[in-house]
């Protein structure tokens, strides 16, 4: 998921105080009939697509089946017990957790210093910083993932070239791809540097809202810059913290476009990622059933996560 | 060849006999005549290859069916990268094109599976359908019949710098030994330059691999009792790989994890010596479009421009050619289809002798060995038509287009030049993998 | 004081350095959509494009489907977004405004769809949407772009409702609106940064979608996003051009950015600080 597709911060209760009168007697049914296009929109749309997937996880659908109109096989729990059982499984499950935990734990805390940086400059240069920041935000995650492969190309690629104008070095026909571990490396750079965008400017907004006084109070009281930023500036700081990293958190697991994107639409083994997982499995090797078993999979393994920012979240929709 | 194709055609029967399939082809409900048109579109879908090399050709062809069907034709040109993603679910649903082009690698998956229609019974009214091309007919006939055309083929030639050799004293080499051997020396001549490759060859270059595979006298798999084996770890498969890895790695700057996709830009720099390409590719390194999407655009010459020729690739055995990949596309009439009359007299049209001789003027390999000595007169593409006589197909499975988008082969390959994985385990790797796919 | 002034030169350096490694990239797209080819692919790239021609755009602007791509882009873009800000217009007042039964179901349901990874639903999507005949159309794609935009504006939208007082609306309907009058006069007015900012977030996110499109539909139905995706021909990527077209898609998103800059930030961040 693109940073761009983010859904809003948490917005707290409003208080709007005083007892809430109802008027009574204006229709009962305005609610229902108010969300009716939406819950609409959702069953045909969603619903019932994800009720598919969940039974074609349970068949064999093939693709003579898909071209025939055939109706599937049943297949009981073979998709999952075949998948649950592959030790390859559960490799791409500990390396999306990873990838996901080191993207997740780099740009929040690259943010949350770009931020914190944002309050030492110059205004000239905050500027800079918003524009570099904001044309990086704006960039198609497709778009920044095909200009990446392009800087890191073996061939053309300019980080080469400047790599190996450095002393003693050489970086001619190096590929960044040959080592997973590097090719890891400008995947989650790519990541962060698409995330840290959205997570400096949302830190900086929310620091901004630290009452001065209380800073000042504090420097008064004699506490260092550190100390100011631990006591008072992230405790405040702190429900939006955790609400963008379980964001990120969420579209971290799901990583796809740039891996996918990068590898030329040819990801290695080693390039894997859940999503690109369910992915091939469908889309390349035609087991639609595996490749929905293994996305109800990832679901399940993100659904922890998702439960508390949802319920986060939910918190919120409920209190107003 | 001919008897992979029957013990292939077996399996297919059973298949298909407890499928109940097969759509009849020229199912057409009492219309007094099939190819009245008039007021019908048809829908074709090609290769992007046909809208930046050939499109004339397709309009000539299109032209003359309108005129005697009074149909008309509306051509969508396809991107190969994933365009068969899109083609499966196309092919799910009610609105789907008439014709469809397939590299005939991925011809088979649809073949067996249903997707297209029957065309046995309209076989003789294909030009030279006696003598087509096995690597392009192969895949198109399950259980006896013929379920897609031939359309055209390509076969790889070695390219090779004439000035870099002439600098260097060698002759162009007859044995691979003295490929080796040239190789060697060009790239001791220009040990200074980082860039140079005495023979580039990307990691991912699989077509490649497979031809030092089956020059070794090894085969990709085989079917055994029913079951498909992958083969690739038997010995004479891995020293064909091994020869391959080792070429590879000596002579090659080439990023291991790319594929040829970018290999004729590569050599245009004019910093590698040796290439193996398709026919057209000779072509491709010495000038490009000058706008890549205006197939009308002025050409630009790169930095090899008329220091290029092409030979047959020399094989291990001595006076022989290393076996080349056979590729090319076939066209097949989808079986959903609602004018599948019409679009085998589209098919028939577009794959005449006329339209044959057309194609071959843009320098590819025609879809039957009657053509073949034609195309060999064609300046440019003598060893392309000499070096097509000596070919190697992929395993006709059905399945065998998932051992391609599963990238199979490739990963081995990667695993081989990167020096992950000995040629042994990597292999072995593989063959289960393919074993899998095709048996799965 | 002078301690001071260096320590600030200093954060300056750092806070310059940052901004010109985050534009790097950009910089680079629009340095490679602006060379001639024999600059763009060579082994000895240039810092700066010494003889910037417009080649590229010429080409990628030719080339086959681009319009046509452009044209479906606006058409699915505005479509679902508009579509979607009014539906979703309607759902966020339910849940802010009214108690009624079912309204936590809509408030869980409505936050689970954001997490769903879309690209695990093609297949039955496929299905479905081939079920009503709507593959490779358009229509098509506006409907599935809908569940993209649609949970995510009425959250969104819900947050601005809830910020309006109840009370402007209860002293609005003492003073004699009707309920469609005080939704006219009172909520509308008041949530219009909201809908912008939830139709500019729409439009983004539909924009930039290409896996659905690249599936569902084929290439003379596709928009921009796929259109760059499928820039990979036989004959290699043609980099140039794709830098070009990269550039090209970019620029609505970009502008739109830029403009409501001050929107997005607030608009993503209000509130989530108690100050």
């Amino acid at each position: 998921m693109d940073v761009l597709e983010s859904p809003p911060e948490a917005r707290p209760a409003v208080v709007t105080g005083g007892p809430r009168r109802r008027r009574r007697g204006s229709g009962r049914l305005t609610p229902y009939l108010l969300s009716l296009p939406t819950l609409v929109v959702l069953a045909g749309l969603l619903a019932f697509p994800l009720v598919r997937m969940t039974m074609l996880s349970f068949q064999r659908l093939t693709l003579r089946d898909l071209f025939t109109g055939a109706a599937p096989q049943w297949a009981g729990f073979a998709n999952y017990t075949t998948v649950l059982s592959d030790g390859f499984f559960w490799t791409v499950v500990l390396r999306t957790i990873v990838v996901a935990a080191i993207c997740v734990a780099v740009s929040v805390l690259a943010g949350l210093l770009i931020a914190l940086l944002m309050h030492r400059v110059s205004g000239w240069v905050r500027l800079a910083m918003m524009v570099a920041m904001m044309l990086v935000w704006a960039l198609p995650q497709l778009v920044a993932t095909q200009v990446f492969t392009w800087l890191v190309d073996t061939d053309w690629g300019v980080l080469n070239w400047m790599l190996d104008k450095l002393p003693g070095v050489d970086f001619s026909n190096h590929s960044w791809f040959v080592d997973p571990v590097q090719g890891w490396g400008v995947i989650i750079a790519l990541v962060v540097w698409g995330a840290v965008p959205f997570l400096a400017i949302s830190l900086y907004a929310g620091l901004s809202q630290v009452p001065k006084e209380l800073v000042e109070a504090a420097t008064v009281d004699g506490a260092g810059a550190w100390q100011t930023l631990r006591r008072i500036k992230l405790p405040i700081l702190s429900p939006l913290i955790v609400v963008v990293t379980t964001l990120s958190v969420i579209w971290d697991m799901g990583l796809f476009t740039q891996v996918y994107i990068a590898r030329a639409s040819k990801p290695e083994l080693d390039y894997y990622s859940l999503a690109v997982y369910a992915y091939q499995e469908a889309f390349a090797r035609s087991n639609y059933s595996g490749g929905s078993a293994i996305a109800i999979l990832t679901v399940l393994l993100v659904l922890g996560v998702m439960a508390f920012y949802v319920r986060q979240m939910f918190r919120i929709g409920e209190a107003d | 060849m001919k008897r992979r194709i029957a013990v292939a055609a077996a399996v297919a029967a059973t298949l298909l006999a407890s499928a109940g399939c097969g759509s009849g082809g020229g199912s057409n409900s009492g219309s007094s005549n099939p190819l009245d048109g008039k007021g019908k579109t048809l829908k074709v879908y090609l290769m992007v290859d046909a809208q930046s090399s050939w499109k004339e050709v397709v309009d000539a062809a299109s032209a003359k069916f309108t005129q005697d069907t009074g149909a008309q034709v509306t051509v969508e040109y396809q991107q190969w990268a994933n365009h068969l993603t899109k083609l499966d679910a196309t092919l799910a649903g009610n609105d789907v094109p008439d014709v469809i082009e397939l590299g005939n690698t991925e011809a088979s998956k649809y073949v067996f599976n249903g997707a297209f229609a029957d065309l046995t019974g309209k076989l003789s009214t294909f030009d030279n359908s006696g003598s087509w091309l096995t690597g392009l007919s192969a895949p198109c006939q399950s259980d006896g019949k013929t379920y897609c055309v031939p359309y055209y083929a390509g076969a790889r030639v070695l390219i090779y710098r004439t000035d870099l050799f002439q600098q260097a004293n060698i002759k162009p080499p007859t044995s691979y030994d003295e490929l080796v051997a040239a190789a060697t020396k060009l790239q001791q001549a220009h040990a200074s330059d980082p860039k140079f490759s005495a023979f580039y060859m990307p990691g991912k270059y699989w077509y490649a691999a497979m031809a030092w595979v089956y020059g070794a006298g090894g085969q990709i798999a085989k079917q055994d009792g029913g079951k498909w084996v992958g083969t690739l770890e038997q010995p004479a498969a891995e020293q064909g790989l091994q020869k391959w890895a080792d070429l590879a790695k000596q002579f090659s700057k080439g990023d291991p994890t790319k594929d040829e996709n970018d290999q004729d830009a590569v050599y245009g720099q004019g910093e590698s010596a040796m290439l193996y390409g398709n026919g057209w590719e000779v072509g491709a390194v010495q000038s490009q479009h000058k706008d890549p999407n205006d197939p009308n655009s002025a050409m630009v010459d790169t930095k090899v421009k008329d220091k290029v020729a092409a030979i047959p690739l020399p094989g291990f055995t001595a006076g022989q050619g290393m076996p080349t990949f056979l590729g090319g596309s076939i066209l097949g009439v989808a079986a959903k289809s609602s004018k599948k009359d019409l679009a085998a007299e589209w098919v028939k049209d577009f794959t005449s002798t006329t339209s044959q001789d057309a194609l071959l003027a843009k320098g590819v390999l025609p879809n039957a060995t009657t053509l073949l000595d034609q195309a060999a007169a064609v300046k440019g593409s003598e060893a392309t038509a000499l070096a097509a006589k000596n070919s190697w197909f992929v395993p006709n499975a059905p399945k065998w287009a998932d051992v391609e988008k599963g990238n199979v082969l490739q990963q081995m390959l990667v695993d081989i030049v990167t020096g992950k994985k000995s040629v042994d385990e990597a292999a072995k790797v593989a063959d289960a993998a393919i074993a899998s796919t095709l048996n799965g | 004081m002078v301690r001071r002034r260096s320590a600030t030169l200093a954060w300056n350096a750092i806070g310059l350095a940052f901004a010109l490694v985050m534009v790097f990239p950009v910089y680079w797209m629009l340095a490679t959509a602006f060379k001639p080819a024999n600059e763009v692919q060579t082994f000895t790239p240039q810092l700066v494009p010494l003889h910037p021609t417009l080649d590229n755009f010429r080409s990628v602007w030719h080339a086959p489907n681009f319009l046509v791509d452009l044209e479906n882009s606006l058409i699915i873009t505005l479509t679902s977004v508009a579509i979607g800000v009014v539906v979703g217009f309607l759902g966020a007042l339910a849940i802010a405004r009214f108690r009624f039964y079912g309204r936590r179901a809509i408030i869980l349901v409505i936050l689970m769809v954001q997490m769903i990874p879309f690209t695990a639903l093609l297949i039955p999507l496929y299905l479905t949407l081939n079920r009503v005949q709507l593959t490779n159309t358009l229509p098509g794609v506006i409907l599935t772009y809908l569940i993209l935009v649609l949970p995510y504006t009425v959250w969104m939208l819900r947050g601005f409702i809830v910020n309006v007082p109840r009370e402007l609306d209860e002293a609005a309907m003492v003073d004699g609106c009707t309920r469609l009058q005080t939704f006219y006069k009172v909520i509308l007015p008041l949530t219009a940064p909201g809908l912008v900012a939830a139709a500019i977030y729409g439009f983004i996110q539909t924009w930039n979608e290409f896996i659905i499109i690249n599936t569902l539909n084929g290439a003379s139905k596709w928009n921009l996003m796929a259109f760059l995706a499928a820039n990979q021909t036989l004959r290699g990527t043609t980099w140039g051009p794709l830098m070009a077209g990269a550039t090209l898609t970019s620029l609505p998103v970009v502008i739109f950015f830029l403009i409501i800059q001050r929107n997005v930030a607030l608009g993503l961040t209000a509130g989530a600080v108690k100050g």
